[in-house]
């Protein structure tokens, strides 16, 4: 039971992860906490829907225009609300973004009705390969695949492309960044566009593994939020390692202590984590100089 | 002469006015050409699923108007949404009385919901038929004006848990439910029947509503070695825990509530899990040839084609049969009171859900019966018993 | 004369016989409200939302304290609501206490475990300590399902209080109602004057230099948790007896982001803002449900459905229009409807030029 426990806690981990990847992508840059992240993934996920199985339109292609559409929705939210807000305090782009989910939510519900779907996905949520007696399904297999490709590549365009530089340029110092010739609100507005579509993937898998629901991301958003804050919201690996920690920790309190409380774990990991370090596992704690 | 023959006139217009006037204000609601009645149901938010009840309700009044109503009165329905959420529905129970004026609530999704609602309700004496739960608030303690439809989940669980085990003979029984009143009375049941028969539950393993990872739950299931598994849950949870257990193997005879019983849908989200299923059914099935059913699903094509015929969408139609038929019964002079002794009148009235009896009972809970069926591979339901009688 | 000559005028209630005035007015206006609701149902009102509209108030009025004047935010007062309704029915159903021994109770359990929040809260900011308040709120309310004492996930009657005999009514609990949001407003006000709001206000300016002042930071930090949790707690036991029976379903997260909308709509860092605040958005979220049936918009929108989006969610347009307010309110009118309301005073003040 352990390890069956580890893998399906790390499946799952997996999916938070790529929310935490998603918000931390947006917290490093712009410092703006945002809420509207899952319902973002969410209505890019019944855009796919609609694609696949109302117009009968080949993965891929279904895919991609997901993607397009994510991208689009993502540079639409920065440039049309969050920019034009006047030197915003942090409460109030918390705000804004909770606002532009009941938006979407309330658009998802008026377009498409509450019922619960089936996302039609070429991978299969019921067959299972077998290792050592541990089984892990196909999906959830993939998931780990998807999320550990995802992160890779993310690590490495930040690391080494000159995009990535300037993002991170943008992050430290904005004004300096400008200084130095690079369009800060281009990056901005590229930021949210990845952000959004590492989102979409995750909500994607999310649906792909159980059901296509207008709530079905308010319970993993919040995971992936406490996935962001116990590795640390400025730290992409840190987003990365605290999904998967969270999605195991979460199985094995399920499975040995209390299947009743498992719910509240994350919750409570958040608030002891705060305590003890703030920060984060894998970020650096800034003290600010006045 | 003529001064004092206007006077008289004057008298008289002035009596019919008051005699009108008071005709009219009697009963609330209530008026020569029209009844008004209101129901609330959640059309957003996570529990908007279940609101689809309170718009097939909508279907009903409109094909009975089409008919020319009850008694030269036609209805005039009143859909509100609560958003699931209680602060809400009192305030709509509150506008259906103080400002709408409403004669009736008929339907009312949730449970949380509707106790809130409940005693304001009562003590206005709004008669209120068929809230849209099997819970024992609505008639514990027994309220004269609510006359509830649904089969009691308490009973459905105790029954159904019987059936699987005198008839399918199975030892090991487990359950898996949703933390809320709709679950906690599942349990309720199930284990009422186990201890009477001193078999020991397996495994008793409860979600949230909102949880989504469903892996360690269905793990729990299946290292308990349950042979049966009973689920007390909403579409979401059966259709996550029935994947989860499909990826680890763990097959069992699963067997659920009449809440489940829209199997069109439980087939689709579920990518074909669903067969196999025994559920249990508090109206016919949706491709029934029950000649009333033949008579709604073409009231459905005419007046709302935009909505799936599902369970929960003709559900409005089921908890709300009675009600009318009460209606029905009351003849032209309708009131409260007379309402409520039409209601009591009613012995086997049946619609499309269960038998409903409310003459000669001490309680106010009109449907007892369910009917079980198995769902095919294909999603189609055999139905493997006839109305049983679910309450002693 | 906007001149202060000395400390007293400074930490006076009304700062002019203009402001007292109106403010007796307004008194005088609430008193007879119901008269009003109850004969010509002012837009759709009943006496009922009006109640639940005050309890909305003071909840504001406190998340405002700790939001707008400390600057600290909070995104779990669902969690202390839920702790001071529970509170309360339990201490009146249970021991039978009278209700004005329990509200203030509710209020002191709800303000320890806010002083509890409060210690984390020192060595968070922002978005963190946005996450640390949410996760403290859905705690809070999944222990209470979970719990039998608090009647588990199937919710708790309140017991029917009496006043001299007959059993109260709405219009007896409006008038209970507004004694405590009136008291607790002239409370918040006052508490903004003295020592602890000035020193709030210096925490929200700036922590360090509140510090590097002489401003006990971890003593006004948790203070200002526990004061505004109290104010939460007296409230949620408001709520439990105006709505008769509680849930902990319905303390979720959607609630803690609603009294925190209706905060920034109406205005951080005032007390009148949060009243307006918790007037429209409780207004809005009973009101705007029944958007369909609102004359020449309602069909439009209908056929509107129909063709394009899907009939069976109309209702979520109220949650778009709802979202919409909130982004709409940020962008344009950061200081919220109070911020509007200043304008349109200086614009008339200074009228002419």
């Amino acid at each position: 039971m352990f390890g069956q426990l580890i893998v399906s806690g790390l499946a799952v981990g997996a999916c938070y992860a790529l929310l935490a990847l998603a918000m931390v992508i947006i917290y490093k840059t712009s410092e703006v906490l945002n809420f509207a992240q899952g319902e973002m993934a969410m209505i890019s996920t019944f855009i796919a829907f609609t694609l696949l199985d109302t117009y009968q339109v080949p993965f891929p292609y279904a895919l991609a225009i997901t993607f397009l559409f994510a991208i689009v929705l993502a540079i639409f939210f920065e440039m049309v609300f969050l920019r034009q807000a006047k030197d915003p305090t942090v409460l109030g782009l918390i705000i804004i973004t909770l606002g532009f989910e009941m938006v979407l939510m309330g658009f998802v519900g008026w377009k498409w009705g509450p019922d619960q779907r089936a996302l039609p996905f070429p991978v299969s949520n019921i067959e299972a390969y077998t290792f050592y007696g541990l089984i892990i399904s196909k999906i959830n297999f993939w998931t780990l695949i998807v999320s550990l490709v995802l992160m890779l590549i993310l690590f490495l365009f930040f690391r080494y492309t000159k995009l990535g530089i300037a993002m991170r340029a943008t992050q430290q110092n904005q004004l300096a960044a400008r200084v130095m010739g690079i369009r800060t609100k281009w990056i901005f507005s590229f930021t949210w566009a990845i952000s959004s579509m590492v989102g979409a993937v995750a909500g994607m898998l999310i649906a792909a593994m159980g059901v296509l629901d207008p709530p079905m991301m308010m319970d993993p958003l919040l995971k992936g939020f406490a996935s962001g804050v116990l590795g640390g919201m400025t730290s992409l690996p840190g987003a990365a390692v605290g999904g998967a920690l969270l999605g195991v920790i979460e199985n094995l309190f399920g499975g040995y202590v209390s299947l009743s409380f498992k719910s509240v774990v994350a919750f409570a990991i958040i608030v002891l984590m705060l305590c003890i370090k703030p920060s984060g596992l894998l970020a650096k704690h800034y003290v600010k100089k006045v | 002469m003529m001064k004092k023959n206007l006077i008289w006139v004057g008298l008289l217009v002035f009596t019919f006015f008051i005699a009108a006037t008071a005709s009219a204000q009697a009963v609330r609601g209530v008026t020569d050409t029209e009844i008004l009645i209101g129901q609330w149901g959640p059309q957003t938010g996570p529990a908007a699923p279940w609101g689809a009840v309170a718009r097939g309700t909508d279907l009903l009044v409109k094909m009975i108007n089409d008919q020319g109503g009850i008694h030269g009165r036609k209805f005039k329905y009143f859909l509100r949404d609560d958003s699931y959420m209680p602060a809400k529905t009192k305030a709509i129970a509150k506008e259906f009385v103080e400002q709408i004026g409403v004669f009736a609530v008929v339907g009312g999704v949730g449970v949380a919901t509707g106790m809130t609602a409940r005693d304001y309700l009562m003590e206005n004496k709004v008669p209120w038929g068929g809230p849209v739960t099997g819970v024992y608030e609505w008639i514990h303690p027994i309220q004269k004006y609510l006359f509830a439809v649904y089969p009691l989940y308490d009973d459905e669980a105790f029954n159904m848990t019987g059936y699987l085990h005198e008839k399918l003979g199975f030892k090991k029984i487990a359950m898996f439910y949703q933390n809320d009143d709709y679950g906690k009375q599942g349990v309720m049941g199930v284990e009422r029947y186990l201890l009477k028969h001193k078999i020991k539950l397996v495994e008793k393993v409860s979600a949230e509503v909102t949880d989504r990872d469903l892996s360690t739950h269905a793990l729990k299931l299946k290292n308990s070695g349950a042979e049966a598994v009973i689920m007390w849950t909403n579409p979401t949870g059966a259709a996550l825990i029935l994947g989860e257990s499909a990826k680890i193997g763990f097959k069992p005879q699963w067997a659920t509530s009449s809440t489940l019983s829209d199997s069109a849908l439980m087939m689709q989200i579920t990518r074909g899990l669903w067969g196999g299923m025994i559920t249990s059914f508090f109206g016919e099935l949706p491709d029934s040839n029950h000649p009333l059913m033949v008579k709604y699903r073409e009231a459905h094509k005419k007046f709302a084609p935009q909505e799936r015929w599902g369970v929960f969408y003709y559900a409005g139609i089921i908890f709300a049969e009675p009600f009318f038929e009460g209606v029905r019964r009351a003849g032209r002079n309708l009131t409260t009171e007379s309402w409520v002794k039409a209601m009591e009148t009613i012995k086997d009235f049946q619609g499309i859900g269960p038998p409903i009896t409310y003459a000669g009972i001490k309680d106010r809970q009109g449907g007892k019966h369910v009917f079980y069926g198995k769902v095919r591979p294909d999603g189609s339901i055999e139905r493997i018993t006839d109305w049983i009688r679910i309450t002693k | 004369m906007d001149i202060k000559r000395n400390y007293y005028e400074d930490i006076e209630l009304f700062k002019s016989n203009t402001i007292l005035v109106w403010s007796i007015l307004f008194l005088i206006f609430l008193a007879i409200l119901p008269w009003f609701i109850m004969k010509y149902h002012l837009l759709g009102l009943s006496i009922y939302i009006v109640n639940l509209i005050a309890v909305h108030a003071i909840v504001a009025i406190g998340l405002n304290i700790l939001v707008g004047f400390t600057g600290q935010i909070s995104m779990g007062h669902a969690g202390f609501f839920a702790l001071g309704a529970f509170t309360a029915v339990i201490l009146v159903l249970r021991w039978s206490f009278p209700l004005w021994i329990a509200l203030p109770v509710a209020g002191f359990v709800s303000s320890a475990f806010g002083f509890i929040l409060g210690l984390p809260a020192l060595r968070l900011k922002g978005p963190y300590l946005a996450i640390a308040t949410l996760g403290f709120g859905m705690t809070i309310t999944t222990i209470i399902k979970r719990m039998e004492f608090f009647g588990g996930r199937m919710g708790l009657q309140a017991p029917k209080l009496e006043l001299f005999g007959t059993p109260m009514k709405d219009i007896h609990y409006y008038y209970v109602i507004m004694v405590i949001a009136v008291l607790m407003t002239i409370g918040a006000v006052k508490l903004i004057k003295t020592r602890v709001g000035r020193a709030f206000i210096a925490i929200r300016d700036s922590d360090i230099a509140a510090e590097a002042m002489g401003v006990n930071l971890t003593y006004y930090k948790t203070l200002a948790f526990a004061v505004s949790a109290f104010y939460a707690g007296v409230a949620g036991g408001l709520y439990a007896f105006i709505l008769g029976f509680i849930n902990p379903e319905s303390f979720h997260l959607i609630m803690s982001i609603t009294f925190l909308a209706m905060v920034v709509v109406g205005g951080l860092g005032s007390v009148m803002g949060p009243i307006c605040g918790a007037t429209l958005m409780t207004y809005l979220d009973i009101k705007l449900q029944a958007i369909q049936d609102i004359s020449l918009i309602g069909p439009a929108l209908v056929t509107l459905s129909q063709k394009y989006m899907s009939i069976a969610g109309i209702s979520n347009i109220a949650v778009i229009v709802y979202g919409l307010i909130m982004i709409l309110i940020v962008l344009f009118e950061p200081l919220g409807i109070f911020g509007f309301w200043i304008r349109t005073k200086r614009y008339w003040k200074t009228w002419p030029f």
